[in-house]
Order: structure tokens, then sequence, then C-alpha cells
């Protein structure tokens, strides 16, 4: 059969955004697959280099639109590095709560749209967006609004956590294990979801690492590596939890650790709230700010997103950054889908490319 | 410098997770973040380029990861990859010969299509 050249997007509701592919199949069979990017360059890193330090939060928030708390943290934590500044001990501990929280959230944002994509139960997706929205409701009563935050200040928040912060936080966790423990019933002992998720998008061992990928996507693969057990940060070093691995490589796995990392977050989140002194006080510095005094020549700053491995590359200066790099991780796990979705279905490549967990906000920059 | 990537890469510095440039007054540098998955270590190297035609060596025969750092890189910054073909990849509409990330490039000026 001769191949035919199909185009996938811009804007199609499979690829979550503005992600062009230019799919060349021989008959179902994909041969080839080309992503084209750039339709949401917004050009955040010039941005970025052109505002005081404090002014780019609201930015890093909008590259990954379902985790912005964690971009936050990402960048408010290397300002703090620049500028040699101390986290306090309640704000840690907080941070990491939120954090937990976000991960969840923007897993369950994932699970639900991959299996919308399967094409047979719209069951989880409302599952997965009920279980959201109290993790939303939650964080609005945290900082306000319920997507994007902005409530980072240097060394902890832009104001006191609510009076009844742990108890909610505790109570809201038994809620999400009690429903989280739901969901295979779902998944796994559908024969529709096994089917099309396991042996479909293997990536080996070798050719994640050659590729550079990261986060879910290289444990999938079987490669444990976690910047928060590799690197600690905050107070993860005092808290036991598992990195979940795969051993293949396929969708199946992909979903896998997905699926134990939302659990493994609960367990966090529970440790982590036993640590919180009583009567925390975890106000920041007030948002103006002149910039690094004795100002270090690089900071390089790693931290465990919910898709992947995020850096940020700064050259400090005065009142801006000089130069502000990002490392996004679905940038590069986008990378790897030519390869993996080569031999594939053609129905079989937005299951692929979903199984990535890309948000463009975040590749384009 | 080449070869010294290849030097990291058989001591196990195998995954490589960015390629990024700085536009210093002076000169542009390249780094490259490695990591070692046994040793769980991580090493920054940077390269020293002259701001006058900046051109670097394509690493994609060592790390694959590298395609589409060079392709944002060569965008970006307007730093010539040899060794291999740089297609662009994020502004594929944009104006060749003006890179945003350089630092004379001036600030909020009119995107022009290219030609």
């Amino acid at each position: 059969m001769s191949i035919m050249r199909i185009n996938v997007g811009p804007i199609h509701p499979s690829t979550h955004g503005v992600l062009r592919l230019v799919v060349d199949v021989d008959g179902d069979t994909v041969k080839d697959v080309e992503p084209h990017i750039g339709f949401l360059h917004r050009g955040v890193e010039k941005l970025m280099e052109n505002r005081m330090y404090m002014q780019s939060p609201s930015y890093t928030e909008k590259l990954d639109y379902v985790a912005s708390f964690c971009w936050d943290d990402l960048y408010v934590s290397t300002v703090e590095l620049a500028v040699g500044n101390e986290v306090k001990e309640a704000a840690q501990v907080a941070r990491v709560v939120m954090l937990e929280f976000q991960r969840i959230a923007s897993h369950l944002i994932w699970l639900g749209t991959q299996c919308n994509e399967l094409g047979q139960m719209f069951t989880m997706f409302m599952w997965c967006m009920r279980e959201r929205q109290e993790i939303l409701k939650f964080m609005e009563d945290v900082s306000g609004t319920r997507m994007f935050y902005v409530n980072l200040r240097l060394g902890g928040f832009n104001k006191q956590l609510p009076s009844d912060f742990v108890d909610r936080a505790y109570k809201l966790t038994d809620y999400l294990e009690s429903n989280f423990l739901k969901y295979p019933e779902v998944t796994e002992s559908n024969p529709i979801f096994m089917e099309r998720m396991k042996g479909a998008g293997i990536l080996d061992r070798e050719t994640a690492i050659e590729y550079g990928v990261s986060g879910p996507v290289l444990r999938g693969s079987g490669v444990e590596y976690d910047i928060r057990k590799k690197m600690p940060y905050y107070i993860y070093d005092k808290i036991k939890f598992d990195i979940p691995t795969g051993s293949k490589g396929d969708n199946f796995d992909r979903y896998r650790v997905r699926y134990r990392e939302m659990l493994e977050s609960i367990r966090i989140i529970r440790q982590a709230l036993e640590m919180m002194p009583k009567n925390p006080d975890v106000m920041g510095l007030p948002i103006k700010l002149i910039g690094p005094s004795a100002k270090p020549d690089i900071v390089v700053n790693h931290r465990e997103l919910p898709k992947g491995e995020g850096i940020i590359y700064m050259v400090p200066d005065k009142q801006k950054p000089y130069r502000i790099s990002l490392r996004s991780p679905t940038f590069i796990n986008l990378s790897v889908l030519p390869k993996i979705a080569q031999g594939a279905k053609f129905a079989d490549l937005v299951v692929i490319s979903g199984s990535l967990d890309l948000v463009m906000g975040e590749i384009d920059r | 410098m080449l070869k010294k990537l290849g030097e990291l890469k058989a001591k196990g510095y195998s995954y490589l997770k960015k390629i990024t440039a700085v536009d210093y007054p002076d000169r542009f540098e390249v780094i490259y973040i490695l990591h070692n998955l046994q040793a769980n270590d991580e090493s920054i190297i940077s390269v020293k380029l002259p701001h006058d035609k900046p051109s670097i060596e394509s690493v994609i025969g060592i790390f694959k990861s590298a395609d589409w750092y060079e392709r944002e890189m060569y965008e970006m910054f307007g730093i010539e990859v040899t060794g291999r073909v740089v297609k662009r990849l994020l502004l594929e509409e944009w104006n060749s010969g003006e890179y945003p990330l350089r630092k004379d490039f001036e600030w909020g000026k009119e995107y022009k299509k290219a030609a």
C-alpha cells in the first residue's frame, strides 16, 4: 500500500492543546510521526528576563496550568537560592502538602482524559474531576484562587494558613484514598482498558535514558529516578515513601506508575502533616525585593514536577534575572513520541501521546 | 568538546537533561547538564563561543535528546549547529536573522513573518 499523510491538530480535542502531528500511515499502521510545536509560544523566558524577580510567578504558573503550584515553587525556590533566603520550617511542611495535593490533581486530570481517549468510559473522567474538585476547594481556601495561586513569597507564603488547615488536609486524604482504591475496578478490570494500554507505546529503558525523558515516563520504563529521593529538598529526606517503577515501559506501566504515585503522595502528605508545628508561622517576605546582594554566578535548581524533572538555570542580576532557562519535562518527553508511536495503529496514536501527559503551555513556553 | 562529552558518557554520564545558552556581553556560553544515574551525580559543562558567528558541533551522535534542544538553541540564539540538519522547531514562520533571546533583540519589537 502507499503511504498517506494525515494532519492531526493543531486544534483537536485529543491533542490536549495546540499540538500538531503530521502522521504518515500505511493502511492503519503509523509509519512516522512529526510533531510540530510552537503554536502557544509566548517567549516566557524573554518576558521573565524583563521583569522584577517577584513579578514572574504569574508567568511560571501558566506553564503547566494543571499543576501551577509546582512551577511556582520551582521558580520561587530558585530566587530563594539566589538571594540566600531560608524557608521557615512550617512553610516547608505546608509547601510539601500543597505540592503533593497538586501532584495528585495533575495525575487525576491525566487519568480522566486518558480514559476518555480510550473511548470506553466517561465514568472515570467524572470520578477524577470530582476528586480534583475537592483538592481545588482546599487549595482555594489556602490561597484564595482555584488554579493560579501566586501565593508564594520568599521564605513562605503571602498569608497565614487557615486555622483548620491540618484537620481539613487529613480529612481530604481519607476521602481521596477511599475513592482511589475503587479506581482499579473501573480501569484494570476493564478489558478495553487493558487491551489498549498493555503492550502499546513501548519505551525500553535504554531508549528512555538516551532520549532524556523524565518523570513517570522514565520511571515507567524501569529507571528509579525521582528528584525527591535523589536530590531531596524541603522535608522530603525525613519522609518515607517509595518510587513506583514499571518494567516494560508500555502505556499500562505509565498508568500504573502514576496511579501508585497518587497513593504515595497521600502517604507523604500524612507524614508531613505530623511534622507541622503548633501555631505555624508561614509568613514570607513582602513582595518588594531589590534582588540578590552578593549574587552567585549561576543558580541551578531541580524539582520533581508531576510530569517530570523541572530545572531552572538562572544567571542572576541585581533587579532582574540576566538569563533564565527553563527545562520543561514534557518538551523532551514529547520528542520521544515519533520513536514509540512507530508501528502502532492510528487509533492508538492518541492514546500513546496521551500517556506522555503533554501540556502545551509548558512545551512551547 | 565533543571528545570531552564522549568521555563523560563513557564514565556513566549518559543522561543529558538540558542544553541551553547564555548571551553574555562578550561571549556566548552553551551549557550541557549531564547526569550519572548510577552515581547520582550531576555535571554541568559550559562551552564559550565568540560573539561573532557562533557555531558549535552537534552532539546528536552521542546524545539523542540533544535534537530538540539544538534546534531550539539555533532559533533563539542563532548559534549554528554543525554536523546535522537543523530544522526550525518552535518559530517556524519567524524571520531568520532575528534571534529573540539575544540581548540585542529589541524588546517589544513587532513580529515579522518570513517571506
